[in-house]
């Protein structure tokens, strides 16, 4: 715990010091957040090129409102609550693009309405569907991903993540919950085989058991 | 179902649902796009090395063209100017003659409207016109000599001229 508020003062103060027109300082904090901030909006968007944007937009506003910067809480709450606003932004611009192409759709017949970062071509981009976690965790609601992946990317507890994400701490830890629970339910045993196995060597696998428990 | 204590287990870390999350791949931002944030969070200074390199390009042809431009203007200035087979007495004529019919610094009106008439009268006085032509004679220029004599002789038909400005 000493050493996490450690590491909370000095994220905040390369900040502070990067505010003060120290760059160095700006470099260890972007070593520090880029893995987990990039992986955040990589799974929250599921397409890595609009990730990409995001990515270098977050960044983009960080720089631009560093002068305005005081070291009131856990840095990262503070980087991941300008990710958290640019991902809004994010699908509510993919959400007035659908609606504007609903018309088009239904005068040509169109396919079932997919959103544009789910559709074949974005998905292919998204190389991490092999796995059933990550399947699971892209099958969830924005909200319940979003408040599962700020807790393992950046550690942030529920009354962070309810700072981050603009909502209530008991509505921050209800989207957590339900989270985990459909998450665990990838994990079990009973679900992997059918993904990753194969229905033939299931029922080997079902057999084998069978005779295990008779012998 | 899940329980607090389901959770509570979860929010220490030690779940079984983290320890999955984390054998999985972890991508990082590539190379290129970290090059374009550190870029970003650079304050922008003039590099003169750099603002060089970039104009160079463009600006060099412009430069051998001016170049050309001003050798030539040279050459033409050099063999057609009006200042080819130059005499020993640069002096303008205009300003001689001033000089020598004992003008002050700043003549009057009347003077400066003697100076700069059209009638050779009124432009020059006789012993001035004659000390030109004098001069004249001295640099070698015999032919403007003569036709300034001519137009002396013209303007003041009686007048006594001295030998040196008659004289070749």
């Amino acid at each position: 715990m000493l050493e996490a508020m450690e590491s909370l003062d000095e994220d905040a103060k390369l900040m502070v010091r990067y505010r003060d027109g120290d760059a160095d300082a700006f470099s260890t904090l972007y070593a520090r957040h880029k893995g987990p901030l990039y992986r955040y909006l990589l799974r929250q968007v599921r397409n890595a090129g609009a990730a990409a944007d995001l990515f270098q937009d977050v960044w983009s506003r960080l720089v631009a409102t560093r002068s305005r910067y005081e070291a009131r809480a856990k840095f990262a709450t503070y980087l991941f609550h300008i990710a958290h606003n640019c991902t809004i932004d994010f699908f509510r611009r993919d959400l007035k693009m659908r609606r504007a192409a609903r018309s088009d759709e239904a005068e040509h017949q169109a396919e079932p309405e997919v959103p544009e970062y789910q559709r074949p071509d974005g998905i292919a981009e998204f190389a991490e569907q092999q796995s059933a976690l990550l399947a699971a965790l892209g099958a969830l609601p924005q909200e319940q991903r979003e408040a599962f992946l700020l807790h393992e990317e950046t550690g942030l507890t529920i009354e962070e993540i309810a700072r981050v994400t603009d909502v209530g701490v008991e509505t921050a830890k209800s989207r957590l919950r339900y989270a985990i629970r459909k998450l665990k339910k990838s994990l079990l045993p009973a679900e992997i085989p059918v993904r990753s196995y194969g229905r033939e060597r299931l029922e080997q696998h079902a057999i084998n058991g069978h005779a295990r428990r008779i012998g | 179902m899940d329980t607090p204590d389901e959770l509570d287990e979860y929010l220490r870390g030690d779940s079984a649902l983290s320890r999955q999350y984390r054998k999985e791949s972890a991508p990082t931002p590539p190379h290129a796009l970290d090059r374009r944030v550190l870029g970003l969070s650079r304050p922008r200074e003039p590099d003169a090395h750099g603002t060089a390199q970039r104009l160079t390009p463009c600006l060099a042809p412009l430069a051998f063209a001016a170049s050309v431009l001003l050798s030539v203007a040279l050459v033409l200035a050099i063999v057609f100017g009006p200042q080819t087979g130059k005499r020993v007495d640069d002096t303008p004529r205009l300003v001689r003659v001033a000089a020598h019919a004992d003008a002050s610094t700043n003549p009057p009106l009347d003077r400066r409207l003697q100076l700069y008439s059209s009638d050779p009268k009124l432009a020059r006085a006789p012993s001035a016109w004659l000390a030109d032509i004098a001069a004249l004679r001295r640099a070698g220029r015999d032919s403007e000599a003569d036709a300034e004599l001519r137009r002396f002789r013209s303007a003041y038909p009686g007048y006594s001229i001295g030998d040196l400005a008659i004289r070749p």
